[in-house]
């Protein structure tokens, strides 16, 4: 009961704030653009068919086909449109959550009631979720529909690209929430939180440069340390590889291969792609089990630090 | 063990409370309050003298730094207990983007209250507090004394057997504190315990079975209003006359004259005939003879200059308000 009504309110206070609408305004823009596109036969054509692809004869669909039709919607629209600049809109409008809910006056009330201090810290952690679960499962949900419906490609496995995504929020959102615990401030919280999304990819690029240089390689201490300090932070880079993963997407460097055809590069643009495919092949196909339980457990240390400070504070 | 602390007559019984705010700051130096079940107990004081934050400890949201006693019969802190406590603190304030019911809802589904009971508590109380009309409207449009009221609704969503009001009554028109008054005494005419802390003395004085007087971080004075004001009279004889070649003499009967007014503390008869035999004797006609009951506010600055001169045993206390 007590968990509900801390998640409903999390509901509530989520669409009280515009940034919910803003996002949501920018999944439908996405599903309405994807919507605007369609295939027919091997023709493509855009705003619902009033302007047609030209030249049937020119393989077009040929050499866009399903992989790299999902790959467009999970490395463009899944990663950069959703997991960055929606991720970071989406902290920017749950940092302040934490701060309103400990100022005076508001907390003494909830802390009045009969909740243990660990366990209202964590509902109301989960509650913060509510946010990004939401969106996710829309924006997935949406894509998914008009991939479905409109272009004929049905692709379960890409669904679960929305627990996903509320996993990466949730390895930036910890780190919000323990610094809104300890200085009450949701600019702070906001600054701290996108500084650490940062360094966790930083960090995790580390071992990716020892691939792409392998000469470094013979640094094996420092080699050794990276990786070891890679383990470490969640893998934030590590999610949208399970999504192509799963989603059956290819990797980055495929798309691409198929958007600027090989006889169009030059020698060194084909090394670097061939080094960039390898790479990413490597990264598609790693533990997901591995990459998410370190990642888990780095959030489970970090929310434990926040749930200490909120339950020894005096408010 | 349970059984025979829940059977305890006090509802509120707090021993030797103390708070220091890091290592220098001493909030409370050892208060010891007793509060009997259905009644109505006042606490006050000057600001900083700890009120609020004894408040606050008995509701669990300050820690104490020693605490012993009860409430409702179970240990200070016990949380399962606070299902039956309802709770107004000074300068509440609900998310903003909430209806009056659905703060209702929100609070009592915190504090365990079965769902098909929130919506008849709700509409029950929203009618109790004059809010029935507003029940729909965001907070963000109520004015003070509208959140005050939905404040206190709040606090009985749980039907609770011990309510702690923190200055209830603060931004309410005389209207609405006529009101709440009432309804602090309909709740202890229900066998509900309400516990008070408010710096509206006569308000106090209006609906209080017990004071506590808080000073610097200890219990100055604790009883009831009968108890605390019935030794504390004086007699003021009004006379016509010059009384400076007396005024010694006056003086050694414990008397103090202020222009035509001379003053006997205490109530003792035999004392007060004295002092008038000493004025007639001299020649000065005696105009009234009128005892004078203290108030509460009399008590509580007699209680502040007593500490003033004083101090509580601890030297370094210095009482803040948190």
């Amino acid at each position: 009961m007590q968990f509900w009504a801390l998640v409903v309110d999390g509901s509530r206070e989520s669409r009280d704030k515009k940034i919910f609408w803003v996002v949501l305004a920018i999944t439908l823009l996405i599903a309405l653009a994807m919507l605007c596109i369609g295939f027919d036969g091997r023709r493509v054509s855009f705003f619902f068919g009033l302007v047609k692809g030209d030249a049937p004869e020119s393989g077009l669909m040929e050499s866009i086909g399903r992989t790299q039709l999902v790959g467009v919607v999970v490395w463009l629209l899944l990663e950069t449109i959703f997991g960055w600049i929606g991720i970071v809109l989406m902290i920017v409008a749950t940092a302040g959550m934490i701060p309103a809910f400990l100022e005076r006056g508001v907390i003494d009330v909830v802390l009045a009631k009969p909740l243990s201090r660990p366990k209202l810290f964590l509902y109301k952690y989960l509650a913060g979720l509510v946010f990004v679960v939401v969106q996710s499962f829309i924006f997935v949900g949406a894509t998914f529909l008009v991939m479905g419906f409109r272009w004929g490609l049905w692709v379960p496995g890409y669904l679960l690209a929305a627990p996903l995504l509320v996993l990466l929020f949730s390895y930036v959102y910890c780190v919000s929430v323990w610094v809104a615990v300890k200085t009450r401030s949701a600019i702070a919280a906001v600054l701290l939180s996108l500084g650490a999304w940062v360094v966790f990819a930083l960090v995790h690029q580390g071992p990716m440069i020892f691939e792409t240089f392998p000469a470094l390689k013979e640094y094996r201490t420092l080699h050794a340390a990276v990786r070891a300090a890679a383990w470490i932070p969640p893998k934030t880079g590590d999610i949208i590889y399970f999504a192509a993963r799963w989603a059956e997407a290819g990797t980055s460097a495929e798309l691409f291969t198929g958007i600027m055809p090989r006889g169009a590069m030059d020698a060194e643009d084909r090394q670097q792609i061939d080094v960039a495919m390898q790479i990413e092949e490597k990264e598609i196909l790693k533990s997901s089990i591995s990459s998410v339980g370190s990642s888990l457990l780095f959030e489970a240390v970090v929310v434990l630090l926040a749930m200490w400070s909120f339950a020894r504070k005096d408010y | 063990m349970v059984a025979i602390t829940e059977m305890t007559n006090w509802a509120v019984d707090l021993i030797d409370v103390r708070k220091t705010y890091g290592r220098t700051i001493q909030a409370l130096s050892g208060v010891n309050v007793q509060v009997g079940r259905g009644e109505i107990f006042g606490l006050l004081g000057p600001n900083g003298a700890g009120k609020t934050t004894l408040v606050k400890i008995m509701m669990t949201v300050v820690r104490p730094t020693h605490a012993l006693g009860t409430i409702l019969g179970r240990p200070i802190g016990h949380r399962g207990k606070l299902a039956r406590i309802g709770y107004l603190p000074e300068n509440h304030r609900f998310p903003g983007y909430l209806t009056g019911a659905r703060v209702l809802n929100y609070y009592a589904a915190l504090a365990r209250v079965p769902g098909p009971r929130r919506r008849s508590n709700s509409a029950r109380l929203l009618q109790r507090v004059g809010m029935s009309t507003w029940a729909d409207t965001r907070i963000e449009k109520y004015s003070k004394g509208m959140m005050q009221r939905l404040g206190i609704a709040q606090a009985l969503m749980n039907d609770p057997d011990l309510i702690v009001l923190d200055e209830p009554t603060d931004g309410l028109d005389p209207v609405g504190r006529r009101e709440v008054r009432q309804l602090l005494v309909e709740l202890r005419g229900e066998g509900k315990t309400v516990f008070l802390n408010s710096h509206l003395l006569s308000e106090l004085e209006m609906v209080c079975d017990r004071v506590a007087i808080l000073v610097g971080g200890l219990v100055a004075r604790q009883g009831t209003l009968r108890e605390l004001t019935e030794h504390t009279v004086e007699y003021r004889i009004g006379f016509s006359g010059d009384a400076q070649p007396i005024r010694t003499k006056l003086e050694s009967l414990g008397g103090s004259v202020d222009r035509s007014v001379l003053t006997v503390p205490g109530g003792d008869v035999d004392r007060i005939n004295a002092a008038i035999d000493c004025l007639r004797a001299a020649g000065i006609r005696i105009e009234s003879v009128m005892p004078h009951r203290f108030s509460l506010e009399d008590i509580l600055v007699e209680a502040v200059g007593r500490t003033a001169v004083a101090p509580p045993t601890v030297p370094s206390a210095r009482p803040v308000r948190p």
